[in-house]
C-alpha cells in the first residue's frame, strides 16, 4: 500500500531569523539523523538483497530470470526464476482481471446507488476485509475454499469450458486457480475502497450538471465519474497488482508448489513470494539460499517499479485535473 | 470536465428507451458486483467466526501449545499471544520515535527537495513486499546472530515505519501556522514550540497511525518466518530468543493433519481479526476526535 | 492547550502503560531465561517428531531436563544446528547431503523407522505396489488408478477410474531423501531425471510443507498418493501400500519389515551414516520393507555450557528412549549402532 496523498501542502518555515539555540540544533540534528536513517535503511535493504544474491547471480547470470528450473539435488544444482515469474504473472493478472470490474461495481454501488442504510455496513465490511491478515485468508483458502473449488467449481468449469486450454483436467485442491481466487479476495477491498473515495470526490456540480442535461445515471458515470477518477482508479489497480505480486503467505498456502509452465489453471504452480516463503526453514544449500534471495531481488525491483508507476499515474492525473 | 463535453452526453430522444435499458443493466451489474463481493467477504468472516468461535475458551487463552498431544490434553495458544505481544510491542517501540522524528524533520525543517526525497523513499519502503523485508533482516541479523524476537520485531518495525511517518506528517501539516507563530511570538525557542505546542496537537493523529500500523503488523507472517519462527515450546518472554507468534502459529497449524490443530488455527485467526477490528475502530474514533481538536485549536 | 489536555493525558497514560509492559517483559524474559537453564532445544525432521514428542515428558521426569523440539523439516534442522541456533538438529538424511553441511557436528543415528507410501482410496486397504510403478506415478507417466500397471499388481481388486493426485514435500526433507533414494535405486529413469535429494525437481504433483501437511492433503484428496513416516499414516488411518521388496514379497512397513531391513547396515561409516534402503534379494531380507531409514541427530562437538545436558538426553534417547518407539512404529536400534552412538556422544564437549 502506498499513499496517494502523502505529500500534503502546508506552509513551512515561516519563522525567519531566529537565534539558533542549542535545543533547536539538537532537535533538528536528531530528526535529521532519523531521516537520514530512513534513507540508509532503504539503501541497506537494497544492498543486502543485492549482495545476498551475488553467488546465484554469478552462477546463473541474467538467464536465471527466465530459466524454468529449480533443482536442489546435490551435484545437479540449477536454479531459475522462470517458473515462478510465470506463476506470479498468471496469478496477479488473473486476480486483477477478476477484481477490477467487481471492485468498480462495489464502488459505484456504494457511491451512487446504495440506499443509505446499506452503505455503512457494506463500506465497513469492505474496509474490514482490507485489514484481514493474509495468513487468515490463506487459512480460509486452504481449508474452506480449496475443497469447494476442487469438488464443485473446477470440474464444472472443466466440463463447460474444457475446450479452452486454461480449464484443463482438475484434481488438485491447491492450484493456480485457487491462488487467483484468494488473491482476488485480497486485492478487491483495496481497489474498491480507493475507487469509492475517488468516486465520492467527484464534485457534485459535475454530476448534477450531467444529470440535469438529461443523461441517465450510467451515462453520467461513464461521461463524468470515470474520466474524473480514471487516473486514481488506474493507480489503485496498480497498487492492487503490486500487492498481489508481493503476496507470499496466502499464495504459498493454496497454490500447491508446482514447477514448470502449465497453461492449465487447475495445475499446481508457484510464485516468487510463495517459493521464498515455503523455504524459510532452510533451503538445503548455500546456492539455493542465494537463489531465493535472487528471487527476492526480482520482487524488490518489481515492487519499486510498480510503486513509482503508481506515483507517476497519480501525479499525472492530478496535473491534468489541475489544468481542466 | 468542461461544459462542451457534458453537452455531448445529450442524445436524441428516440434512443431514450435503449439508454434507459443500458442504464438499468449497468445498475443491475453494480448491484450484482456488490452482492457478490459482500457474499464472498461475508463468507470469509463468517467462516472464521463460526469455526473459531466455538474454540475460544479460557484454556485457549491461558495454556500453551503441546505437540502431538492426545485430544484430551488441554492446550491453547498462550505462548503465541505472549510472543506476539512482545514482538509487536518492541516493533512499536522502535518504529514510533523513529517515524515521528522523521515526520518532524520533514514537516518542520527540511527543504522541499529533501522532503520529497524522504517521502518518496518511505513510499517505496511501504511498497516493498513483507517477505522481502523478512529476507533482508535474515541477511542482516539472523545469519550472524540467529533468530530472535528482536530480529522479528525489527522486521515488523521496518514495515510499520512508513505508516507511522505518514500519519504523523499528515497531521503535522494540518497544525495551523498560527500556533507555531504564537509559540515563537512569546519567545519560546523553536524546539520548545515544536515539541511543546505543535507535537501535542498531533498526538491523536499519531496514535491513529500507530494503532493502524499495529493492527497491520500484528497479522504479518512473512517477515517473521525467517526471523522469529524457530520458537521453543512453552511460555517464553525473553526477546533474545525466538518467540512463537499468532500469525506464525496459524501458518503452522494450517499445515497439520490434525483437525484439532485446524480448530486452534481458526480460533487464533478469530482473535487476530477481533484485535484488528478493535484497533481499526479505535483508530477511526481517535482520528475524528483529533481532527476536530486541531481544527478548533486553529480558530 | 487546555482543550487538548485530556487527549494528552490519555496518550501519556497509554505510553506509560506500554513502557511498563516492555520493562515487565524484559525483566520477566531475563528471569525466565535463568530458570530454563536445564533445557535442551532441538529442531528438524518432522519424520522423527512424534517420537521426540513422546520423549519430552519422561526426559523431564527422569532427567529433570526440559526437552523442546521444533519439527521444521530436516533441512531446517541441519541449518539450525549449523548456525548454532539450537542444541541439536534432527535429520533423516545424512549430513553429507547438505551444502553447506555442519562440519563441526557429530552425527548420531538415534531412531529407526520406515517411510510409508500412503493413499486415499476408500475401501481399498493394503494395495500392492512396486518401486518401478511408484516411480512412474511420481514421474507423471501413470495418472489413473485403473492403469494396467497398478491393476496387474492388484489382481482381485476392482480399481475405479480415478485420477491419481501426487503429493510430495515442498520443503527440504529427509523423508524426501529416503523416498527419492529408494526410487533412484529401483528406477534408472528416476535416477537420471529427478535423482536423490532432500528436495528434488518434482516432475509432477502438489507440494506440502512437512509430514503433517502431506498426510492432511492425502487424507482430504480422494485418489491422492503421498509418502510420510509410518506413524502419520497409521494415526490418520490412511491406506498404506505393501511394497514389493527384492525378494519378491509385498511387505508392510511394520516392525518385522523394518527390523529385517535394519540388519542390512549396523556399522555406521566414519561420519555416522548408514544406508538400509532396498535390501538385496536374500533369505535374510525376504521380509524387509524396502523404504526404511535410520534417522540422525546432529550436535555441535563443542556445545558449550549445555553439553552435559545434551549428552544426558541423547544417552537416554538411544537406550531407554528406544522402548517408547514401537508404539509409534519406531523400532529399537541394533546393539552395534547403540555402541557406536555412545562413542559419538562422548565426542561432545563443552
Amino acid at each position: 500500500m502506498s499513499s496517494l496523498d502523502a505529500t500534503t501542502s502546508a506552509a513551512r518555515r515561516p519563522f525567519p531569523g531566529r537565534r539558533a539555540r542549542f535545543g533547536d540544533l539538537v532537535l533538528q540534528g536528531t530528526a535529521g539523523i532519523a531521516s537520514l536513517g530512513a534513507l540508509v535503511l532503504v539503501g541497506l535493504i537494497v544492498w543486502k538483497i543485492v549482495a545476498g544474491s551475488e553467488p546465484s547471480r554469478r552462477a546463473f547470470g541474467l538467464p536465471f530470470i527466465w530459466h524454468v528450473v529449480w533443482n536442489p539435488v546435490h551435484g545437479r544444482e540449477a536454479y531459475g526464476a522462470g517458473s515462478f515469474l510465470f506463476g506470479t504473472a498468471v496469478t496477479s493478472i488473473g486476480a486483477l482481471l477478476l477484481a477490477t470490474p467487481i471492485a468498480l461495481g462495489i464502488a459505484l454501488f456504494l457511491s451512487e446507488l446504495a440506499p443509505g442504510w446499506i452503505r455503512g455496513p457494506v463500506t465497513a465490511l469492505v474496509e474490514t476485509l482490507a485489514a484481514i491478515p493474509s495468513v487468515v485468508i490463506g487459512l480460509w483458502g486452504v481449508l474452506v475454499l480449496a475443497p469447494i473449488l476442487r469438488d464443485h467449481v473446477d470440474p464444472a468449469l472443466h466440463s463447460a469450458l474444457g475446450f479452452v486450454p486454461l480449464f484443463g483436467p482438475a484434481s488438485y485442491g491447491t492450484n493456480v486457480f485457487t491462488a487467483i481466487v484468494v488473491l482476488t479476495i485480497m486485492i478487491l477491498p483495496i481497489i474498491a475502497s480507493i475507487s469509492r473515495e475517488l468516486f465520492l470526490s467527484v464534485p457534485s456540480e459535475l454530476k448534477e450538471g450531467a444529470l440535469g442535461l438529461g443523461t441517465t445515471r450510467w451515462e453520467m458515470v461513464r461521461g463524468v465519474v470515470f474520466p474524473y477518477a480514471g487516473g486514481g482508479v488506474a493507480a489503485a489497480m496498480t497498487l492492487g497488482f503490486g500487492r498481489a505480486v508481493g503476496e507470499a503467505i496466502a499464495v504459498a498456502m493454496v497454490i500447491g508448489d508446482g514447477l514448470g509452465i502449465h497453461v492449465n489453471l487447475f495445475d499446481t504452480g508457484q510464485t516468487l513470494g510463495g517459493k521464498i516463503a515455503l523455504n524459510y526453514q532452510g533451503a538445503g544449500s548455500a546456492l539455493a539460499t542465494s537463489s531465493l534471495i535472487y528471487l527476492a531481488l526480482i520482487l524488490l525491483v518489481f515492487s519499486i517499479l510498480v510503486n513509482l508507476l503508481a506515483q507517476f499515474i497519480v501525479r499525472r492525473a492530478a496535473r491534468r485535473k489541475g489544468l481542466a | 470536465m468542461s461544459a462542451v463535453e457534458l453537452s455531448s452526453l445529450q442524445r436524441p430522444n428516440d434512443r431514450l428507451r435503449r439508454r434507459r435499458a443500458v442504464n438499468r443493466g449497468m445498475e443491475m451489474l453494480a448491484w450484482l458486483a456488490a452482492a457478490f463481493a459482500v457474499f464472498f467477504l461475508g463468507f470469509v468472516v463468517w467462516s472464521v467466526a463460526q469455526r473459531g468461535g466455538s474454540q475460544l475458551s479460557f484454556d485457549f487463552l491461558t495454556k500453551s501449545q503441546v505437540q502431538f498431544a492426545p485430544p484430551n490434553v488441554k492446550q491453547g495458544l498462550a505462548n503465541a499471544f505472549a510472543g506476539s505481544l512482545v514482538v509487536v510491542g518492541l516493533a512499536t517501540a522502535m518504529a514510533l520515535p523513529f517515524g515521528i522524528l522523521i515526520a518532524i524533520y520533514v514537516n518542520e525543517f527540511a527543504p522541499r527537495r529533501i522532503r520529497n526525497a524522504i517521502g518518496l523513499t518511505l513510499d517505496v519502503l511501504a511498497g516493498v513486499p513483507a517477505i522481502v523485508i523478512g529476507f533482508f533482516v535474515y541477511g542482516l541479523i539472523v545469519v550472524s546472530h540467529g533468530q530472535s524476537a528482536y530480529a522479528g520485531s525489527f522486521a515488523l518495525a521496518v514495515i510499520m515505519l512508513p505508516f507511522v511517518y505518514r500519519s504523523t506528517v499528515e497531521v503535522l501539516a494540518l497544525v495551523p501556522n498560527s500556533l507555531r507563530e504564537a509559540g515563537l511570538g512569546v519567545g519560546a525557542p523553536r524546539w520548545r514550540t515544536t515539541l511543546g505546542i505543535v507535537l501535542p496537537q498531533t498526538i491523536g493523529g499519531v496514535l491513529t497511525g500507530t494503532t493502524l500500523a499495529v493492527a497491520r503488523v500484528a497479522g504479518e507472517t512473512a517477515p517473521l518466518l525467517f526471523t522469529d519462527s524457530l520458537a521453543q515450546r512453552g511460555m517464553h518472554w525473553n526477546p533474545s530468543q525466538a518467540l512463537q507468534s499468532v500469525p506464525v502459529a496459524v501458518f503452522e497449524l494450517s499445515d497439520s493433519f490434525d483437525p484439532n490443530d485446524h480448530a486452534r488455527a481458526w480460533a487464533a485467526a478469530l482473535v487476530l481479526i477481533l484485535f484488528i477490528l478493535f484497533a481499526s475502530l479505535s483508530a477511526r474514533w481517535l482520528a475524528t476526535r483529533s481532527k476536530r481538536k486541531i481544527m478548533r485549536a486553529g480558530r | 492547550m487546555p482543550r487538548n489536555g485530556k487527549l494528552v493525558r490519555i496518550s501519556l497514560a497509554a505510553a506509560a502503560v506500554a513502557a511498563a509492559a516492555v520493562v515487565a517483559v524484559l525483566t520477566a524474559g531475563t528471569a525466565s531465561a535463568r530458570t530454563t537453564a536445564a533445557s535442551v532445544n532441538g529442531a528438524g525432521s518432522t519424520f522423527v517428531a512424534p517420537l521426540v514428542a513422546k520423549w519430552e515428558s519422561p526426559v523431564q521426569q527422569q532427567l529433570g531436563i526440559s526437552l523442546n523440539y521444533n519439527p521444521i523439516g530436516s533441512g531446517g534442522g541441519v541449518n539450525a544446528i549449523a548456525t548454532k541456533q539450537v542444541d541439536f538438529g534432527a535429520s533423516d538424511a545424512p549430513l553429507s547431503q547438505f551444502n553447506p553441511t555442519c562440519t563441526s557436528c557429530v552425527q548420531i543415528p538415534w531412531a529407526l523407522a520406515a517411510t510409508g507410501v500412503i493413499y486415499n482410496m476408500v475401501g481399498f486397504q493394503h494395495l500392492n505396489m512396486t518401486g518401478q510403478v511408484l516411480a512412474q506415478i511420481y514421474e507423471g507417466k501413470i495418472t489413473n488408478w485403473n492403469d494396467s500397471a497398478i491393476k496387474k499388481l492388484n489382481k482381485n481388486q476392482n480399481l475405479p477410474n480415478r485420477k491419481i493426485t501426487v503429493v510430495h514435500r515442498s520443503d527440504s526433507s529427509g523423508t524426501s531423501y529416503n523416498f527419492t533414494d529408494y526410487l533412484s535405486h529401483v528406477s534408472p529413469s528416476w535416477k537420471s531425471a529427478a535423482g536423490t535429494g532432500t528436495s528434488v525437481q518434482w516432475p509432477t504433483g502438489e507440494g506440502e510443507k512437512g509430514s503433517g501437511a502431506v498426510a492432511g492433503a492425502v487424507r482430504t484428496t480422494p485418489g491422492a498418493i503421498g509418502y510420510v513416516d509410518v506413524y502419520y499414516a497409521v494415526h490418520n488411518k490412511l491406506g498404506l501400500f505393501k511394497m514389493k521388496n527384492r525378494s519378491g514379497r509385498f511387505v508392510q512397513p511394520r516392525a518385522k519389515g523394518i527390523l529385517a531391513a535394519a540388519a542390512l547396515d549396523t556399522h555406521p561409516k566414519k561420519d555416522g551414516s548408514l544406508s538400509i534402503v532396498n535390501p538385496p534379494k536374500s533369505k535374510k531380507f525376504r521380509n524387509a520393507y524396502p523404504i526404511c531409514t535410520y534417522t540422525y541427530v546432529d550436535v555441535q562437538k563443542s556445545s558449550g555450557g549445555n553439553a552435559a545436558s545434551i549428552k544426558k538426553v541423547l544417552g537416554w534417547a538411544i537406550t531407554k528412549g528406544q522402548s517408547l518407539g514401537p508404539a509409534l512404529i519406531f523400532e529399537p536400534l541394533p546393539k552395534a549402532v547403540v555402541t557406536f552412538d555412545k562413542k559419538q556422544i562422548n565426542k561432545i564437549h563443552s
